[in-house]
């Protein structure tokens, strides 16, 4: 496929992360009860649900519309720090995306790079804390080298999904320092980060979607 | 204005500050309706322009994503709005009412905020206590180890327990050997800094807390990481001679070679010792089936060998030797190895075999030997969770005779045996754990808390052991070994008359008709029950149909089991309690939220009542199958009235589908204080009580009963003193279901204060039978009396001692 991406790759790449926060919903709220309070796959679900509505209802025309009433969808529907992280990602990848009709490998990794700064602007997460930022930051970084690479989408996004994974894997030994989590103290250890999990999917999704 | 993650809480604490300060302004952002739980930054940008009137708004949140949330509304408002708005770190509650006070009297926003983060401080006055100061910045300290064997398993062990606690990202070096830094908080980085005796190691740490966290390690560095010197061992704690009451030689007992225990399944046991296999398990060769799959297979293994060894470990300081295994489970390097083996492809048996291994192997290249001894613990932990992880049980080859071992799982228990298996003698364990509850219910002798000496005996060495007392002996003279074998023959004699009339009817000398039943957790301790002579089944554990699967058992799979057992045991009644499990115990298709606590969380007919559709399921089968035989019903873990009320209103529904049936009887299990104290109020809704006594004497000593530091015995006036008030209050007939009913000695005094129940093990039926018929209440009535005055069960037992109660055994 093109190595553009246009406003409907976008949608489709919204509605794949629904509906694998959907298939996952389960897991996550697993997750989360070993180490926070059994929300995340609940209030994500609810959230994605929420906004895969409002996008049908009426699809928007530019990219930057569709991140944008997909973060704002997020902050008023998910109800835990899932909203506000997650709304504020794509609410800066909406203000990255700007006035573009299509966004290549390049913008692509922008929106991302701006996805995981308003996290940490958010959430205050440093690497090591055991919260989404673990296995986002290394999606990013490596999809930003891939593409510096030239390495095509499609591959960069695969590349990002082993990356995230990896992330995602090293989380399970950590001992959280954010977030409920961070009041279990060296018990959270032990237990993968339902965050970093969530995410992933987020990234796979991309790379299933976007090439 | 208030953001909260409950509307509920924000009005009320906005109703809390207007009584304070009617004039005060206050907006809500609270919840995503009326009851879900939640924050919404768009509610938030809502109530932020609402209440803006020019002088700007104060925003007091209460947790998590309400700052957040706030945080975001900030960027989502116009700059001029955003200018006048301040997110204030006061707690909610004591942060408005402060900050309604200072905004009504007309001042400012920073003032109102200032007040408002001043909140706290009436409170901290009040209760003393002032916040913590923390400095920061990085930490830095040298120790000398002084421990014999150097950084070995356990000092290293309490050194990465601690460095985990105080989570300073705490790492150490070994300064004589100029060795890297590694991460105080892996075990098995630890281990390789092969720290001996004398060597100079260096703390450090960084972050806030960083200079507390050093001291700590240099405190418990100081005391030799806690390790008790080897001239202190307390072997002879342990596993001393017996000093006294040992008629059995003619009281003669040193040089005899007999010690003592603690008595956990009466009878004698003698045979050789055998110990459980330690071969590694095979690994098949199986391809991977995704790395989710198989990590998942390493999760639950490590998961299932950590619930191992915790009930090993608690409560035995003896057994900090697995202290190590335990760290080495959730050991950075050795999961990070093996997530990527498995990533790479491998599935979970060869990554974890894969990963160990080279981690072992570390280990013995180490200089010093006791260091590479070391690597035999990343062995056992290894062959631990891959046989979990493979499904092999560690018994899997059953021996002959006396089984030596650390302690014993249910698991194990159940499948001992009991031909095979003459008895079990243990290093550690308790006798009121389950293991020992499952082999009392199959008759094989054990005596625990032996001592760890006893595993280093020679395998197929003659062991004999007397399971009532407590006494043991390996490799025993003659004449103790005969005075053994005696006591086991006069046992069998005394069990030969019990059997001969176990299907008689158990009568006190004076004339009182006790129930001896059986408590029942499989349809072949339904056949065990009926060859005992049971007179009814007393408590039938229901549990066992709905662990270890995925989807409920369905309502006529569940008729099928109960009516199987009911035939079983030729039509008598059975008193099938309802599903009794908890957080410890999640069942796969009706998950539990994690709690802290799972022995005081959601169990027992709290769990059942939290999931309606699984406890109609097993109503109605209960109702069913009523219609065909007779049947009890009892509901576990009751507390309050009103759960009784509910439970009830379900069964009713289930009879009015099931059809009605005369002889269904109702009870409820009396194993929580408040319940035993509140008995008389439980009257209407019941026609019979059974105490449990087992969680009753742990919830009123606050005792764990597999701990056997604690002393959880039911004889504790206590526990009797509650039995009292259950007979003289409830009103109707009082059964005893737990452990205590089976203790022969007990037996006497438990009939005195009113009990006309007994539910006990199979195997126990006959003697306990037997026990009833010695008893005469004229005698022990008053012995109960006393019994419920003394001052613990030690002075309970002494007065107990045979000759006191039975007119004659």
């Amino acid at each position: 496929m093109a190595d553009t991406v246009d406003t409907e790759a976008l949608h489709a790449w919204i509605r794949e992360f629904a509906r694998l926060i959907a298939e996952h919903k389960d897991l996550l709220t697993e997750l989360d009860s070993a180490i926070g309070d059994a929300d995340h796959g609940i209030n994500l679900h609810r959230g994605m649900s929420a906004v895969v509505e409002v996008l049908e209802k009426e699809s928007p025309g530019r990219p930057a519309e569709l991140l944008k009433r997909t973060g704002m969808t997020l902050v008023s529907t998910v109800g835990g720090a899932s909203g506000p992280l997650y709304g504020t990602a794509f609410l800066r990848m909406s203000a990255i995306a700007g006035d573009a009709e299509t966004l290549d490998g390049a913008d692509i990794a922008k929106i991302l790079r701006a996805a995981l700064d308003g996290v940490v602007a958010r959430g205050k997460a440093q690497a090591g804390d055991k919260t989404m930022y673990d296995a986002l930051a290394p999606a990013v970084e490596s999809i930003e080298e891939s593409i510096a690479d030239g390495q095509p989408l499609g591959e960069a996004l695969d590349n990002a999904v082993r990356a995230a994974e990896q992330g995602r894997a090293a989380t399970v030994a950590m001992v959280a320092r954010k977030g409920r989590a961070s009041y279990l103290g060296e018990r959270s250890a032990g237990h993968q980060d339902p965050g970093a999990t969530s995410v992933t999917l987020l990234v796979a999704a991309a790379a299933r979607a976007l090439a | 204005m208030v953001v909260s993650h409950s509307r509920a809480l924000a009005r009320a604490a906005v109703t809390l500050a207007a009584e304070m300060a009617a004039g005060a302004r206050i907006e809500i952002a609270a919840g995503l309706d009326d009851t879900t739980l939640g924050t919404d930054a768009t509610a938030i940008v809502d109530a932020l322009v609402a209440a803006d009137d020019g002088d700007g708004v104060v925003v007091l949140m209460d947790l998590g994503s309400a700052v957040l949330s706030a945080e975001l509304a900030l960027e989502l408002v116009d700059e001029d709005l955003r200018s006048r708005v301040v997110l204030c770190p006061a707690p909610l509650v004591e942060g408005l009412v402060a900050a309604a006070v200072t905004a009504a009297g007309g001042a400012g926003r920073d003032e109102v905020a200032r007040e408002a983060s001043d909140g706290l401080l009436g409170k901290v006055a009040q209760l003393g206590t002032a916040p913590a100061e923390d400095a920061g910045g990085e930490a830095m300290a040298t120790v000398t180890v002084g421990n014999p064997h150097g950084l070995h398993a356990r000092p290293a062990a309490r050194l990465v327990t601690e460095a985990r606690r105080l989570n300073a990202g705490l790492e150490v070096r070994n300064r004589t050997t100029g060795s890297a830094w590694v991460p105080a908080t892996s075990l098995s980085r630890v281990a390789t800094l092969g720290a001996l005796r004398g060597h100079e190691i260096d703390v450090r740490a960084s972050g806030p807390g960083a200079r507390a966290a050093v001291d700590e390690i240099v405190a418990v560095a100081a005391r030799r990481f806690d390790e008790t010197p080897p001239e202190l061992d307390k072997i002879g704690e342990w596993g001393g001679p017996v000093p006294v009451d040992l008629d059995l030689i003619g009281g003669n007992t040193t040089g005899t070679g007999v010690r003592r225990g603690q008595g956990a399944s009466a009878g004698i046991g003698i045979g050789p010792a055998w110990r459980r296999s330690s071969t590694p398990p095979e690994v098949p060769d199986e391809p991977s089936q995704g790395t989710d799959v198989e990590w998942r297979r390493v999760e639950d293994a490590v998961a299932a060998v950590r619930l191992e060894i915790d009930k090993i470990w608690e409560g035995n300081p003896e057994a900090s030797i697995f202290d190590a295994h335990l760290l080495l489970l959730d050991d950075a390097e050795l999961l990070g190895e093996v997530r990527q083996r498995i990533e790479g492809g491998q599935a979970a048996p060869q990554a974890f075999r894969g990963a160990a291994g080279r981690i072992a192997a570390e280990f013995d290249t180490l200089d010093d030997p006791y260091l590479r001894g070391r690597g035999d613990d990343v062995h056992a932990v290894a062959d631990q969770v891959l046989r979990a992880m493979l499904g092999i049980s560690g018994t899997a080859a059953s021996g002959d005779g006396v089984l030596v071992a650390p302690d014993l799982t249910p698991a194990e228990a159940a499948t001992l045996d009991p031909v095979r298996v003459t008895g079990v003698l243990l290093a550690f364990g308790s006798p009121t754990s389950h293991g020992a509850i499952l082999a009392r219910t199959r008759g094989i002798p054990m005596v625990v808390g032996a001592g760890p000496a006893v595993l280093s005996g020679p395998p197929g060495a003659v062991v004999v052991l007397d399971g009532s007392t407590g006494e043991f002996a390996i490799s025993p003279p003659e004449p103790v070994a005969a005075a053994f074998r005696d006591r086991a023959a006069e046992r069998s004699a005394r069990a030969g008359r019990a059997a001969a009339r176990a299907g008689e009817p158990a009568v006190t000398a004076d004339g009182v008709t006790v129930h001896v039943a059986a408590n029942l957790g499989s349809v072949a301790d339904a056949r065990a029950a009926a060859a005992n002579g049971a007179d009814l089944a007393g408590l039938v554990r229901t549990e066992f149909l709905f662990l270890d699967r995925d989807a409920a058992p369905s309502v006529d799979e569940q008729v099928a089991v109960y009516r199987q057992i009911a035939e079983a045991l030729g039509g008598r009644r059975i008193t099938l309690r309802t599903l009794d499990v908890g957080g410890d115990k999640p069942l796969r298709y009706a998950p539990a939220p994690h709690e802290q606590n799972p022995f005081l969380g959601v169990r027992g007919i709290r769990h059942s009542l939290a999931h309606p559709a699984v406890f109609a399921d097993q109503l109605l089968a209960i109702a069913r199958v009523a219609r065909e035989t007779p049947v009890s019903i009892m509901f576990p873990m009751v507390s309050t009235v009103g759960e009784v009320v509910t439970a009830r209103r379900m069964l009713d529904d289930a009879i009015g589908r099931a059809g009605r049936s005369d002889g269904l009887r109702v009870g409820i299990m009396i194993e929580v204080p408040a319940a035993a104290l509140r008995s008389a109020a439980f009257t209407p809704y019941v026609d019979f009580v059974s105490v449990g006594t087992n969680d009753l004497t742990q919830y009123t000593l606050a005792a764990e009963r597999g701990n056997a530091a604690l002393s959880a015995d039911g004889l504790d006036p206590a526990v009797l003193r509650l039995i009292r008030l259950v007979c003289e209050q409830s009103g109707v007939p009082v059964a005893v279901c737990g452990e205590l009913a089976a203790d022969e000695a007990a037996v006497p005094l438990l009939t005195a204060l009113g009990v006309r129940e007994l539910s006990v093990a199979p195997p126990a039926v006959p003697l306990v039978k037997e026990s009833v018929r010695g008893t005469r209440l004229e005698q022990a009535g008053p012995l109960a009396e006393r019994a419920c005055g003394l001052a613990d069960a030690n002075a309970v037992r002494a007065l107990l001692k045979p000759g006191n109660v039975h007119s004659g055994r």
